[in-house]
């Protein structure tokens, strides 16, 4: 799935939450989460089922609001789409690695600060959650009890959330800075050092995407 | 006499890749032990073992008589107080004050004992007019000084601390040395990784030298100061103090600064 | 001695960070030439980082302020900072990518980025690390991988944030070296560090910093045998010349112990 070129992948997980949303509801919903949930085991590349499980728990709780708002049929309706579009980010943040994207970005003749902004949104997710495992580390080892029922798992939540933010935006801010001392000059283009394949048969794909999903919306307003 | 912390023929392995191999070694109550080498030695997963984040993959570690394959990391915060690298990142209270009660809290402590731990760490190492300050409002090298307040505030029987002078300038470097002399003279003891052999000198008694993941060297530390030879050997680099008593050929070969003062002036004096 | 070119000079700077009232520098007056290392020395705080963020114009142009005064620069500037997880790109496979990083943004040619990253990896004696993943490495590895991104750019000033503070000792002495030899290849070096022991060797001028402001500027011998460093709020000298004054030995105090043993005999 990596040998795909990033732009094919973004435009897989860009249709797929969009199909949701035109499709009629509520069967274009829960297929098109079948297929996102279904990339999500199938490209985790050996986590596959991990990113299910996240993709699942992160889903969750929207799940349970939607029930208390709308009741079972608001919830399969909304809540299916609202799947597609989480698992779909999240095999995205999964089988993209940023350096392809910022390759494919520069390649195509993107300036180099919006490839590294788009990129920077995409590792966001697993820098946050490598950096959440080391507070958490550090506060298990002052005392922190993280097992235990919802109580005490809220509290750990406390403990872990406030210095995650805080230490990620104060991080953000950090590499900011730290990204304009690599090199970055207005007006200057970026050498790709080492673009992505594009294959005119993906290039035919993406169209042919963005084709049907035009080509849907417009069949269903009219 | 029973160990503060003990390593049984020790070994781990990161995913296959062997980190540590047949590590032995025991620390008694009161102890001041430096444990240095090499980058990618061997030392930060150490200490994870010690704090129970990572378990052997054979041997036992024990802290105190427990086993700490058979602990959680907040079981033995009960018995040992750590500091890690980037420990400004762990920071959470809204206040300096706070965060440092937090372990104490945490581990069951009544509030008004909390409170006075809190105040005796802070002024060890100088931070008592920041008490009230958000942590993040600090520059770093200071918010490193309130973990490590934090870690003190414990006051646990072992504390284990990774690189705490890492970045702090001489004041600091001075208060921290100061703060831990005084938890080992109350009884603790101390397991400090650190690249900063002077420090370490002034500070410790014992070196524990990591070479790919085995000991290589456990000895009193001024005896490996001053051996250049099998400093050389474990990659390391004798310290200006150390090497000047070694040129000097320096009576006892001492490399605290204050005996070398000594023994500089009694030569010059000569 | 040939006339020095001057590469950096900062004349009369005082910088305010933004919504603040005290200024983190205050009046500074400073030249570094071609082919000198001039050192930064002072507490934390004193404003060593911020002045080599304004030296390295990231400052007021990145993260705002206000800046009085003038600074000039003969060429490009690189900035290695303190946290070189931070200044990682985050956006490269390997080490070779990370280190390629840098010129790649500058917009040079395949071939010159190659050579660039090759020679550079080989400087910081980081090459047998060139197909790691960047992720993997320790602290140490990754100061010296980033070093070498920012060698890689070719500046003309070099400016470094504490670059040893993650390194073992013999890789700290490494790296002391190197920048000697860059310097001797015409490159001017402005560097902040808490390693005093190593200045004797390594600088030939020191800048002692104090709550924003000049406290002493001169050569490293003058500045570091300076018994004012050891007041309470000072950052102190070199271990020998500590020890030297602890035993109440005529000033001024060797630095090194080549020169505390010439002394001696």
């Amino acid at each position: 799935m990596r040998a795909l070129h990033p732009f094919t992948l973004i435009g897989i997980a860009v249709v797929l939450p969009a199909l949701a949303w035109i499709l009629p509801a509520p069967w274009g919903g829960i297929a098109t989460a079948t297929v996102a949930l279904g990339l999500c085991a199938v490209g985790g590349a050996g986590s596959g089922i991990r990113l299910l499980r996240v993709a699942l728990l992160t889903a969750a709780p929207f799940w349970f609001f939607l029930f208390l708002l709308h009741g079972v049929g608001g919830m399969v309706t909304t809540g299916v789409r609202l799947t597609t579009m989480i698992a779909s980010f999240l095999w995205l943040i999964a089988v993209l690695p940023p350096a392809c994207l910022v390759e494919a970005m520069v390649a195509a003749g993107w300036p180099a600060s919006a490839a590294f902004l788009l990129s920077a949104t995409l590792s966001a997710v697993p820098a946050l959650r490598e950096r959440a495992s080391r507070i958490v580390d550090a506060q298990r080892c002052r005392g922190l009890d993280t097992r235990g029922g919802p109580v005490a798992r809220f509290a750990a939540l406390r403990a872990l959330a406030l210095p995650l933010v805080l230490s990620a935006l104060h991080e953000v801010d950090e590499r900011a800075l730290a990204l304009e001392t690599r090199g970055f000059t207005p007006g200057v283009r970026r050498t790709p050092l080492a673009p992505p394949r594009d294959r005119p048969a993906e290039r035919v794909v993406r169209w042919g995407m963005l084709v049907i999903c035009v080509g849907l919306l417009v069949w269903r307003i009219v | 006499m029973s160990a503060v912390l003990g390593f049984e023929d020790v070994a781990f392995a990161y995913a296959g890749r062997p980190a540590l191999s047949g590590v032995s070694f025991a620390v008694a109550p009161g102890e001041r032990v430096a444990l240095v080498g090499r980058n990618g030695a061997g030392k930060s997963t150490l200490l994870r073992l010690v704090t129970g984040l990572l378990h052997p993959t054979s041997g036992v570690v024990r802290v105190g008589d427990w086993d700490t394959a058979r602990r959680r990391p907040d079981e033995l915060a009960h018995r040992v107080g750590s500091l890690f690298q980037h420990a400004d990142q762990q920071l959470f209270a809204r206040t300096v004050a706070d965060d440092v009660a937090f372990g104490p809290r945490v581990t069951g402590i009544a509030a008004p004992e909390v409170a006075a731990r809190v105040e005796r760490a802070l002024e060890s190492l100088g931070l008592s007019d920041v008490a009230g300050e958000h942590p993040y409002d600090l520059p770093p090298p200071w918010r490193k000084l309130a973990a490590l307040a934090g870690a003190l505030a414990l006051e646990s029987a072992l504390l284990v601390l990774d690189e705490p002078t890492a970045g702090l300038d001489r004041r600091a470097r001075d208060r921290v040395a100061a703060a831990l002399a005084t938890r080992a003279e109350r009884g603790a003891a101390l397991l400090v990784v650190t690249h900063d052999l002077g420090f370490a000198a002034e500070t410790l008694d014992r070196a524990l030298v990591l070479e790919r993941g085995r000991l290589a060297w456990d000895a009193p530390i001024a005896g490996l100061l001053t051996d250049a030879e099998r400093l050389e050997g474990l990659g390391l680099v004798a310290p200006p103090l150390a090497r000047l008593s070694h040129a000097l050929a320096l009576p006892g070969r001492p490399v605290r600064e204050r005996e070398v003062a000594r023994a500089l002036a009694e030569r010059c004096r000569a | 001695m040939a006339d020095r070119v001057s590469a950096l000079v900062l004349e009369g700077v005082t910088y305010h960070y933004p919504a603040t009232r005290t200024p983190a520098l205050a009046d500074i007056t400073l030249t570094v030439d071609r082919g000198e290392v001039a050192g930064v020395i002072g507490n934390t705080g004193a404003g060593a980082s911020t002045l080599l963020l304004v030296a390295g114009d990231l400052v007021p142009r990145v993260l705002g302020g206000e800046l009085t005064g003038r600074v000039t620069r003969a060429g490009r500037s690189a900035l290695l900072l303190p946290t070189p997880w931070t200044q990682a790109s985050g956006m490269a496979f390997t080490v070779r990518d990370e280190v390629a990083f840098g010129p790649a943004n500058l917009g040079w040619p395949l071939e010159r980025i190659t050579a660039a990253v090759e020679r550079s990896l080989a400087r910081v004696d980081a090459t047998h690390l060139e197909a790691r993943d960047p992720a993997t490495l320790s602290g140490g590895e990754l100061q010296r991988v980033i070093l070498a991104g920012i060698l890689a750019m070719q500046p003309e000033i070099l400016l470094l944030d504490e670059p040893t503070a993650e390194l073992d000792p013999a890789g700290a002495v490494a790296v002391w070296g190197l920048l000697r030899e860059l310097a001797a290849e015409g490159t001017a070096i402005l560097v902040a560090t808490s390693d005093l022991d190593a200045l004797p060797d390594a600088a030939d001028r020191i800048l002692w910093l104090a709550g924003g402001r000049v406290r002493a500027v001169g050569s490293t011998r003058d500045v570091l045998s300076d018994a004012a460093l050891w007041s309470e709020a000072g950052p102190g000298s070199t271990a020998v010349a500590g020890a030297w004054r602890r035993a109440a030995l005529d000033a001024p105090p060797p630095l090194t112990v080549a020169d505390a043993v010439e002394r001696v005999r």
